[in-house]
């Protein structure tokens, strides 16, 4: 395989666009997808009856598997006793969570490149965080959530820890009381799931009483709740400036399929690739769209190494932004937008009765 | 005693609660009578006006069913020297996700003259709102009034309120249930009288099966057409149904040229006529690389764009029942004999579309081979034809009771 510590190493994370990084990229998708080829038996099952590789000359000519496919199967490549852990995304049943098996190597490069992206975007220093969420680090170490794994990820940047939730998910006031008493006069981060941001803090806390002026907050993992409600990112933010004086929110985006690799927005708010992803987006029939045309988002990352979530084509609608387009911002990666879920049409069928 | 609060009240829905259950008056008539034949066709008359009809291949067909002389015809063919009348009242449990089931259900159970009491889906289809609106207006007219204190339309969930369930089971003469094999075992289990008939309508699968030695003398337009009808027989209700088919059988050795021309021709067809949106496309792929990831038995996949995935299945394979596609997603094995499809038609197996076939063919294949599956076998293009022999029954017959006058 390619050198993986070849990106790992690499300072910027947002020099994505010269042609050396864009070779080296391909090839380590490439060696990737024939690793996963040699180790891991369903992945190969697929291949060989999808793709020929005679065929593959550029990064969107390599196969990528569906989002939803780590759902109903087990892919691993590596044997089971390597087992590092395995983290299942949230979802309310067993069939409706991703299960992704990590050995410790990819566990560690996951590690590695958040922490080289968050320090990139947030700074070499550590700072206080407040965490909304309850404590879940004394759950069982083997079976990991994607939430324990995000706020594990993030604490990386933190220099202290406190948890604004107690076990029974009501905020714990002594803790906030205590938190903003000692930290809210420095620099210091809020990271927490959009939903829990929304839920907590918009609809919960009393914002005559409370402001956040100093504050960071790093949210992401869907939207589908404020879809629903009908709750933009920009008003999202508004509220939260109005409300509580947090100039500072900062959305990302990423797969827990892919985690490690995400995309933080930039100060114009767009999402930014990075050094070890890519990002495409695809019409209806699989055709790549140009850049300002909306449709499936395609992600691809250099770090899943025990199991073949390199290149997935996901069910978020999203598009690239016109490379042309000079951002404020000044990074140089891809830059692009995600608008949510594809719009879920009606099931039928005749088996179904309620 | 059943909590009317629960259920919901939507403008789609009929009686907004269970009240008339307590003062029901049970009415039978003869099957086809001549109340019930005019009634279908005013409501016939109604979709017609009606420019979602038209919009809907699910309604347009519902419209020609209910037509007079459709109806007729069946009638005509009923040729009955008995005396027969309705056996009382019959629950209709119909599926949530097939949103115009609910009516031909009912049809059922109105031509064979019984009450009804009508379960419709609670998700939110435009068919069924329209379905209600007619039946609605319908029944204003003073003619129906006798018909319009004999059928009832409920909607509620029956995992949530099992004893609206269990009452209406208590007074009914006949239900008949449409749904997955669970919901069929979950109302199996509610009581019900002693001589309460039960028809259910579980889960199934179909196919299609092509005699190649007419296959390959077709000319292009001869295949057109039969493409024209194969692709409304796999892409109707996102192939979903219990009659959508999954798999063909091509028996006899194949023209390969003619072979690719028909399945260019489904996709080019598919490509202008389906209505694929991202959620089914992405729905198609999962399917395809899970089958592909988990099946050693499938040989070769090809794929036109993601309008269609044809899947080559090796001819060993032992059983066909669960492997099903979506939205276009067709398997097939190609076998030397008709007789060689025998082992894979199970009592599961519902519809069978056939191509350069001959009725007889299949009562041979049937008897030689005690198949206690294929209830429907009709050509390519009739899969979504509704007929009032279903499932294996003679629906009109079954609802009806046999008075022995002598």
């Amino acid at each position: 395989m390619d050198k993986i510590e070849n990106f790992l190493n690499r300072n910027d994370v947002f020099e994505t666009q010269n042609f050396e990084h864009k070779k080296n990229f391909f090839n380590m998708i490439k060696s990737l997808t024939d690793f996963h080829k040699k180790n891991c038996q369903k992945y190969k099952n697929f291949i060989r009856l999808t793709f020929s590789s005679d065929l593959i000359r550029k990064i969107e000519d390599l196969p990528f598997l569906p989002v939803q496919i780590f759902k109903t199967n087990d892919l691993k490549s590596f044997t089971d006793k390597d087992t590092f852990k395995k983290i299942s995304s949230s979802g309310t049943s067993s069939t409706s969570r991703s299960k992704i098996y990590l050995d410790k190597n990819n566990a560690q490069n996951q590690v590695k490149a958040l922490n080289k992206i968050l320090s990139k975007k947030f700074g070499g220093t550590r700072h206080p965080m407040l965490i909304i969420d309850k404590d879940l680090s004394k759950i069982s170490r083997k079976e990991f959530s994607a939430s324990i794994a995000a706020v594990h990820g993030f604490s990386l940047i933190a220099s202290k820890k406190y948890y604004l939730l107690d076990k029974n998910n009501k905020i714990n006031y002594k803790i906030l009381d205590e938190f903003l008493t000692r930290y809210s006069s420095e620099k210091f981060f809020i990271f927490g799931f959009t939903s829990f941001i929304f839920n907590y803090f918009l609809n919960n806390l009393d914002s005559s009483k409370y402001k956040f002026k100093n504050a960071v907050l790093i949210h992401g993992g869907g939207w589908k709740k404020l879809e629903e409600q009908k709750i933009s990112n920009e008003k999202f933010k508004n509220l939260l400036k109005k409300n509580f004086q947090i100039d500072n929110v900062v959305n990302y985006y990423g797969l827990v399929e892919q985690t490690g690799s995400i995309f933080f927005e930039c100060k114009y708010g767009y999402f930014v690739n990075t050094i070890f992803s890519d990002v495409i987006i695809r019409d209806k029939n699989f055709k790549i769209l140009p850049p300002g045309k909306k449709g499936l988002i395609q992600l691809i990352s250099i770090l899943p190494s025990s199991y073949p979530g390199h290149n997935i084509i996901t069910e978020d609608i999203g598009s690239i932004i016109d490379p042309n387009f000079k951002c404020g911002c000044g990074l140089n990666g891809k830059h692009f937008l995600v608008y949510g879920r594809a719009k879920e049409a009606e099931v039928r069928g005749c088996s179904d009765t309620k | 005693m059943v909590e009317q609060k629960k259920l919901k009240y939507e403008d789609v829905v009929i009686q907004n609660n269970l009240k008339f259950l307590n003062s029901l008056r049970i009415k039978i008539l003869e099957p086809y009578s001549d109340i019930s034949v005019n009634f279908l066709n005013s409501f016939s008359i109604e979709l017609k006006k009606d420019k979602n009809t038209f919009r809907s291949p699910e309604l347009f067909s519902l419209m020609l069913f209910c037509n007079r002389k459709n109806i007729l015809k069946f009638k005509k063919k009923f040729k009955n020297d008995q005396f027969r009348i309705g056996r009382g009242l019959v629950f209709h449990v119909c599926p949530n996700n097939v949103p115009i089931n609910f009516m031909f259900s009912f049809i059922l159970g109105l031509l064979s003259g019984n009450t009804n009491i009508i379960k419709v889906s609670s998700n939110v289809s435009k068919e069924k709102n329209v379905i209600i609106a007619k039946i609605k207006k319908v029944f204003k007219s003073d003619k129906y009034a006798k018909l319009k204190k004999s059928n009832f339309f409920i909607e509620y969930n029956h995992q949530k309120n099992p004893e609206i369930t269990n009452k209406i089971s208590s007074k009914s003469d006949c239900r008949i249930v449409w749904g997955g094999d669970n919901t069929v075992k979950s109302i199996k289990k509610i009581d019900a009288q002693p001589r309460c008939l039960d028809i259910n309508f579980a889960d199934r699968y179909s196919l299609s099966v092509i005699n190649v030695k007419k296959f390959n003398k077709l000319s292009k337009l001869e295949i057109d057409i039969l493409a024209r009808k194969y692709f409304y027989d796999v892409f109707t209700m996102n192939q979903m149904a219990c009659n959508s088919p999954h798999f063909i059988f091509w028996i006899g050795k194949i023209i390969k040229e003619q072979e690719n021309y028909f399945w260019e021709k489904i996709s080019k067809i598919a490509s202008k006529k389906f209505k694929f949106d991202d959620v089914h496309v992405m729905k198609k792929y999962n399917d395809l690389i899970n089958k592909i990831m988990n099946i050693k038995l499938i040989k070769k996949i090809k794929m036109f764009e993601n309008y269609l995935y044809l899947v080559d299945v090796d001819e060993n394979i032992k059983n066909i029942e669960n492997l099903r596609g979506n939205n276009g997603i067709v398997f097939q094995i190609k076998l030397k004999k008709l007789d060689e499809i025998s082992q894979l038609i199970t009592k599961k197996c519902q519809t069978v579309t056939y191509f350069g076939f001959q009725n007889k063919d299949f009562k041979n294949l049937i008897l030689k081979n005690n198949l206690l599956g294929a209830d429907r076998i009709v050509k390519i293009g009739q899969a979504f034809e509704f007929d009032l022999d279903w499932d294996g029954f003679d629906t009109i017959k079954s609802l009806s009771r046999v008075v022995n006058i002598k």
